[in-house]
């Protein structure tokens, strides 16, 4: 049933081009690409997987929505004893992000806080330095019997804008308040950084991204004199123990999806796996679970765009270009070699180079992470931006969800991002309504 | 909790790709939004609506039976436990929004439960707050874990079974589940959090601003996703798994001897979203099989006998579904069973889904 219908797909991915072409739907994953704009759009396995292929995606299906449970349990245990949520997908909702929520209702907390010292010795070479009974991050929650680490209270603060024409638009600012098991709250010397969970579609495509390919990109010194820099973070590959290009996570601080996997599974669930074992070398994850999760988030497919015949669209992503976003969110990437062969050699429109760019104070951290400074942060891929809140509804944007749609998304850019933002901020409020389309033709 | 399988997602997913050609996107589809607004508000709202009363039914049960522990009082419980599924399986054809986004759906009906845990806390001698219930996985509350306590295994709970300690836990954990149903309706008429509410977004698809459903045919693309995947879950989810296993502990509403029910109404759900009306809670309005009927009378007949011969075919498997998977002798009846589920996915993706959205 599976294998005759995979046919078709390649099949059909003839009557598809690149961008730009009139009237050609604009692959955004390559041959990985489905077309469907419902809230099911980031959860279809790629279209061009072997049969084996598909089998360990589904695997991976399953164990992305396994539900741990504390220790010792026939099914899934491992969980806690202190974590921030209890199933990958609890965060990751319908493979997309996560509301900005922390606490003990029903979400359990998707939005989750790094923490880390400003000097000590770090757990790996280059990476950041853990605090003393928090680690590098807050675990809001526990198994029943344990305490958790601390509570996390989110707060906004109102802040107002106009537009260059006049229009006025608020932006709202998260106040994150920690308070300690011991009800102390956590001193204002931890570094720490706020974030929800990103959408997990089409990384395995960003994984197969040459490394020369992103310092061909990089511009640390901004050599070009064009005000935008753009740097590799490099990052401790842990089962190479050795240094790697930085992809995943918002500073790229994890080079591959199997150790973003098994990071997630340990930092944010309290399960530990070979990657992250326990301090006697022990760990609870089965390594083929891990890697049957890690596999589920490199095959997932990459929506198509939306939309293209409208004008407004057309004309919004002319803008994009002409505004400077495009000097980050760069339109396209090629992938390389991959024994997985569905995502060889594509080409695809994830409007990222997956670099560090400073984007200002208001967007600022204050955290360190290997080679991120306080103020930069990866490009995140704008593919699939235009569903974001048809897999979320309410869905909040940027790192930490401040964004309450794409316009405010936009505002908070500063930094080297400051001349595009203006750029936006300035321009007729037709126009400003046309990029806006564009991005939600993504 | 479930999601779309990975078997339905490929069929989805291959479904829309093959209708890329260009040329066909200018050919009409379903055009008209009154079908996805009495899809919202005589459908998923009502349903939504009689979920919120009957958890609440079960509540106030659970504490009459807290109160008065008696083979009365805990056939009334148990009564209230099975009409408030009724609801819950009915609304589980349109899976999306708040009920996925807001957790309310593992908040409901986790399972397997987890013993280790539930035992641990009924034997701790902890306060049964509301805050330390909401500070419990879900797999020791919701559901699931209140059948358990109600029914014991395989129905054999008696009222003089039941500890102190149990009908404390019961009741605490039906608060939470009332609490929850009560939200997860409130969600789609309400504003929450300054958000509008989400009935606002999907009857509202294709109009301007609207950032879920900027057209209407992605609305229409979620009514049909919503149904096949219902149609895949029952078949290669619920039935198959524990099946294919001969393991009831994966069945679904295993100590309530209730799953046939459950898969019944599920069908019952796609029923009612293509009907555009839910019989239990008396309303109706223009179904999306109307607008079939009117284009393709023939295809309206067969999505409706489909759907007729699925809920007949589960409803012939020798109950209880437990032992059923178990036992060779109940093989044919569950082979019909699936193949009538998978017949009728067959005509939604094949069939309906080129015509409504093209």
């Amino acid at each position: 049933m599976r294998a005759s219908s995979l046919l078709l797909v390649l099949g059909c991915t003839a009557c598809l081009d690149g961008i730009g072409e009139p009237g050609v739907l604009p692959l955004a994953g390559g041959a990985t690409t489905v077309i469907d704009r419902s809230s099911n759009a980031y959860s279809f396995p790629a279209p061009n997987l072997s049969d084996e292929e598909l089998d360990l995606h589904l695997e991976g299906d399953v164990a992305f929505e396994a539900v741990f449970v504390s220790p010792p349990a026939t099914i899934n245990p491992g969980l806690g004893p202190v974590f921030n949520n209890s199933a990958c997908n609890r965060c990751h909702v319908r493979d997309g992000r996560g509301l900005p929520v922390a606490g003990q209702g029903p979400l359990g907390s998707p939005l989750l806080v790094r923490v880390s010292a400003s000097d000590g010795k770090a757990v790996v070479p280059g990476g950041p330095v853990p605090v003393p009974g928090l680690g590098l991050q807050v675990q809001d929650h526990a198994i029943f019997g344990a305490t958790p680490e601390a509570q996390v209270e989110l707060a906004y603060d109102e802040v107002s804008g106009r537009y260059g024409d006049g229009e006025p638009y608020t932006l709202r600012r998260p106040r994150i308040s920690i308070t300690l098991a011991n009800g102390e709250p956590l001193s204002a010397a931890v570094l720490s950084s706020a974030r929800i969970p990103p959408p997990v579609f089409g990384l395995g495509l960003l994984e197969v991204v040459p490394d020369d390919a992103l310092r061909e990109l990089a511009d640390p010194q901004d050599g070009d004199g064009d005000g935008i820099s753009g740097r590799v973070n490099e990052v401790w590959h842990r089962a190479e123990s050795t240094t790697r290009v930085g992809r995943f996570g918002w500073k790229a601080s994890e080079p591959t999806l199997l150790q973003q996997a098994a990071a997630a599974y340990a930092n944010d669930m309290g399960v530990t796996s070979s990657l992250f074992p326990e301090e006697d070398g022990s760990y609870e994850l089965a390594l083929e679970t891990l890697t049957s999760a890690a596999f589920y988030t490199q095959t997932l497919a990459v929506p198509a765009r939306t939309a293209l015949e409208d004008p407004d669209v057309q004309q919004g992503e002319a803008l994009f270009v002409d505004v400077g976003c495009v000097a980050c969110h760069v339109e396209t990437l090629e992938t390389g070699e991959h024994e997985i062969d569905a995502l060889a050699q594509q080409r695809i429109h994830a409007y990222s180079d997956l670099l560090l760019h400073d984007v200002g104070f208001d967007l600022a951290d204050g955290r360190t992470d290997y080679f991120a400074s306080a103020m930069e942060w990866r490009t995140a891929p704008l593919w699939g931006l235009g569903l974001a809140q048809t897999v979320l509804p309410y869905a909040g944007l940027l790192h930490d969800g401040r964004a309450r749609d794409l316009a405010e998304a936009i505002l908070w850019h500063g930094g080297e991002a400051e001349r595009a933002k203006e750029a936006f901020r300035t321009l007729p409020a037709s126009e400003r309504a046309a990029l806006l389309a564009f991005l939600r033709s993504l | 909790m479930r999601s779309l399988s990975g078997a339905a997602a490929v069929a989805l997913a291959t479904s829309l790709v093959t209708a890329c050609v260009p040329e066909e996107h200018v050919l009409p589809g379903l055009d008209d939004p009154q079908i996805v607004i009495d899809f919202t508000d005589q459908v998923v709202v009502p349903t939504y609506a009689l979920l919120a009363e009957r958890v609440d039914a079960l509540h106030t049960s659970a504490e009459a039976l807290a109160q008065a522990p008696s083979d009365a009082t805990l056939a009334a419980a148990q009564r209230a436990w099975i009409a408030a599924r009724v609801p819950w399986e009915q609304s589980e054809g349109f899976l999306f929004g708040p009920v996925n986004s807001f957790g309310y759906d593992p908040a409901l009906d986790s399972w397997p439960v987890n013993h280790t845990d539930l035992d641990a806390v009924l034997a701790s001698d902890a306060a049964l707050t509301p805050e330390l219930i909401a500070n419990l996985q879900e797999n020791q509350k919701g559901f699931h874990t209140a059948e358990y306590l109600i029914f014991g295994i395989a129905r054999s709970k008696t009222a003089a079974a039941l500890t102190a300690r149990e009908l404390e836990y019961l009741t605490a954990i039906t608060a939470e589940l009332a609490a929850v149903a009560n939200a997860l309706a409130n969600s789609w008429t309400t504003s929450v959090d300054g958000n509008p509410p989400y009935r606002d977004l999907l009857a509202g698809a294709g109009e301007d601003g609207n950032t879920a459903y900027p057209s209407l045919s992605a609305a229409v693309q979620e009514l049909l996703d919503g149904m096949v995947g219902i149609c895949d879950e029952v078949a290669n989810g619920k039935i198959a798994d524990p099946w294919d296993e001969h393991d009831p502990d994966l069945v679904e509403s295993q100590f309530a001897l209730n799953s046939i029910a459950d898969f019944q109404d599920n069908l019952r759900s796609v029923e009612n979203v293509y009907t555009g009306a839910v019989p239990s809670a008396g309303t109706a309005g223009r179904g999306l099989g109307s607008w079939v009927a009117e284009r393709d009378a023939a295809l309206d007949a067969r999505v409706r006998s489909g759907l007729t011969a699925a809920i007949t075919a589960i409803g012939a498997i020798p109950p209880p579904f437990s032992i059923a998977i178990t036992d060779d002798a109940a093989d044919d009846e569950l082979e019909a069973a699936q193949l009538a589920v998978r017949a009728l996915q067959a005509t939604l993706e094949g069939e309906l889904q080129p015509l409504v959205l093209r």
